[in-house]
């Protein structure tokens, strides 16, 4: 979901803990979205691979519809209230389904969801799976003996890092921009039907679906502005009244 | 249950930050009616039992193994379960770096336990923490009740709390912790360190930044060439990091940096929540917009509507003469 699309016009809905659906567009993550495009490059490179993009949800069609526009093999929804469940549920089926279906050579993830913004939710999987956890990236590629190496975004400059797979990786925005489906294969994808996997399927106890965390509020915080607009006929003018306030004020 | 009721947890990060950790962990400390320790990961900060007495800890918990202080988490995730069963705190916050991202959250997966990413303030409400955090890049705040069982897990944003000393400083001892992570084997093995290079932007006391209103990657230059006139550092805003006009290490903001400058001059940035998080807790900001409507004028103490091509220039000059 693009944030800056949003500013001021957030909305929080009659549970004041949501937003309303008409303030913010029910898109993919856009971290989601370039996860998907990490998997397709290693595809359009030559990798043969099966891509399956899974999405636990009240309403996934559309986002599951736009991967596979995007060139997913398969589409996986799993039914579920989202909000009911919290990361730790999440987590817990998300990995319930990959046990289920065989395994996966290689999760990707994204690094955060753009609402929330907890990025959570690949460590538990992580966790669940006992598989290492590479958070952070730009670039993936695959090694000889079936691992990773990964090049991570961190504060002070980039980390190439390797492990072994099966691995979890999260992927951020400096991998660039994912691919837009052309109109043929967004029609195509419109026939698409996800394969849907029931919650009761995936075997957790009852104790699994127990949320530890509840949303119980959202609100927009307010800013309380005190700025002094500097005036001054020129740049020039501006600048030196500007520097002359900062020293005044000791600033400078 | 005999544990401390908050254990505030740090390893590598400055000075400020474990200053606002124990400030946050002493107040929910006291609204639970129990002790405050601090668990130190890895080496003892420079002064640590002075800093702990100021801020009013009743103790310090010190685990230091030879397999810490590797990029990966695996050895930090099992220090902390031991730490955790062994302690039986209720409540351990953290200080929201690139590596708490990834142990907190798989710490909290392991022990089963909640987590609140992001957190800016915590509440105790008759038996119930209420954690509010930082949602939508900065435009929410979302309020989360946690349940079940505990320690609960909060990972805590840079600049949520202002440190403040304790009323009347303690005088903790340093308790040496032993965790055995002789079965650790960390995963993710480094092939290539990053190379930070310049001073860190989270460590500036002058930032001067540039945004998507330089209109084109060569003009970054006079944002450097400012930032240099004032002994400052150059940051950016995320798009002209996307578009390779600066460097990834110099974005400001909820995905690059989280500064706190004496002076943050905002040049060409239109004020998105997801940037003013990198930068909101500067004491003074100064923004440089041609639109007098701009979000950033919201957020600043001094306004410049003009062009900033032409005022950047201008005010290297007149930051020179003295
Ligand atoms: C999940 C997520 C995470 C994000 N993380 C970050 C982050 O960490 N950091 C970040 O910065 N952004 C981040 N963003 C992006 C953020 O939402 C904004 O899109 C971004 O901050 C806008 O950058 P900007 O101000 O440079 O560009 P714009 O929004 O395009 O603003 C340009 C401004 O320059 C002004 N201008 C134009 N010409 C001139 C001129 N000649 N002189 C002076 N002013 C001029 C315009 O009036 C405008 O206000 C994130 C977004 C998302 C969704
Ligand atoms: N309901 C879900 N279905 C599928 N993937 C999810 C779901 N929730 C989170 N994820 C994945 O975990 C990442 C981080 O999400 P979060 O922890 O909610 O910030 C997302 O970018 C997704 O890749």
């Amino acid at each position: 979901m693009n944030n800056y699309a949003l500013v001021g016009r957030l909305v929080i809905g009659d549970d004041g803990k949501t937003l309303t659906q008409t303030s913010i567009p029910r898109l993919m993550n856009a971290y989601d979205e370039q996860a998907i495009e990490a998997a397709l490059r290693f595809r359009d490179a030559g990798t043969e691979c099966t891509i399956a993009v899974v999405c636990a949800g009240a309403e996934s069609g559309d986002v599951l519809k736009h991967a596979a526009a995007m060139g997913a093999d398969e589409i996986v929804s799993i039914p579920i209230e989202a909000t009911t469940v919290d990361y730790h549920v999440m987590g817990d089926l998300l990995a319930a389904y990959v046990q289920s279906s065989g395994g996966a050579d290689l999760v990707l993830c994204g690094r955060q969801a753009s609402d929330d913004d907890q990025g959570v939710v690949p460590a538990i999987l992580a966790e669940r799976l006992d598989m290492p956890l590479v958070s952070i990236a730009r670039e993936v590629a695959l090694t000889d003996g079936g691992g990773v190496r990964v090049t991570r975004v961190t504060p002070d400059g980039d980390e190439i890092v390797e492990c072994a797979g099966p691995a979890i990786v999260t992927i951020s925005n400096e991998l660039g921009t994912p691919r837009y489906p052309t109109m043929a294969k967004r029609m195509q994808a419109r026939k698409k039907q996800p394969t849907v996997v029931e919650v009761a399927s995936l075997g957790l106890a009852d104790t699994a679906l127990q949320p530890r965390v509840t949303l119980t509020k959202q609100f927009v915080p307010t800013v309380q502005s005190s700025c002094q607009m500097i005036e001054g006929a020129s740049a020039a003018e501006l600048a030196d009244a500007l520097v002359a306030k900062l020293r005044e004020e000791n600033v400078l | 249950m005999s544990g401390p009721a908050v254990v505030a947890c740090t390893w590598g990060v400055a000075t400020s930050d474990i200053e606002e950790l124990l400030t946050l962990g002493r107040t929910v400390a006291g609204s639970l009616g129990g002790e405050l320790r601090w668990l130190v990961l890895g080496a003892l900060p420079e002064g640590a039992t002075d800093t702990a007495g100021r801020f009013g800890v009743g103790g310090v918990d010190h685990i230091e193994d030879a397999k810490l202080g590797t990029s990966g988490s695996d050895a930090y995730v099992a220090a902390l379960a031991q730490y955790c069963t062994d302690s039986t705190p209720q409540l351990l916050l953290f200080n929201q770096t690139f590596q708490v991202r990834d142990a907190a959250p798989r710490l909290a997966a392991r022990l089963g336990v909640g987590i609140v990413m992001n957190g800016i303030a915590i509440e105790q409400d008759g038996g119930t923490l209420r954690v509010t955090a930082s949602a939508f890049g900065g435009d929410t705040r979302t309020v989360y009740d946690l349940a079940g069982a505990t320690p609960q897990l909060v990972s805590v944003s840079a600049n949520a709390v202002a440190p403040e000393a304790a009323a009347t400083a303690t005088n903790p001892e340093v308790r040496k912790v032993a965790v055995d992570l002789g079965a650790v084997e960390e995963r993710v093995r480094v092939v290539t360190p990053p190379k930070r290079e310049g001073p860190r932007l989270e460590d500036a006391q002058t930032i001067v930044a540039g945004g998507r209103g330089l209109a084109d990657a060569a003009n970054f230059k006079l944002v450097e060439e400012l930032a240099a006139a004032l002994g400052g550092v150059a940051g950016a805003s995320r798009p002209i990091v996307d578009d390779g006009w600066a460097d990834p290490s110099q974005q400001v903001g909820l995905t690059g940096k989280i500064t706190r400058p004496g002076l943050y001059i905002a040049a060409g940035i239109s004020g998105a929540s997801q940037h003013m998080v990198g930068c909101s807790a500067a004491k003074t900001i100064v923004a440089i917009n041609t639109d007098p409507d701009a979000a950033i004028f919201k957020h600043a103490r001094y306004g410049l509507v003009g062009d900033c091509l032409e005022i950047l220039p201008e005010l290297t000059r007149a930051a020179k003469a003295r």
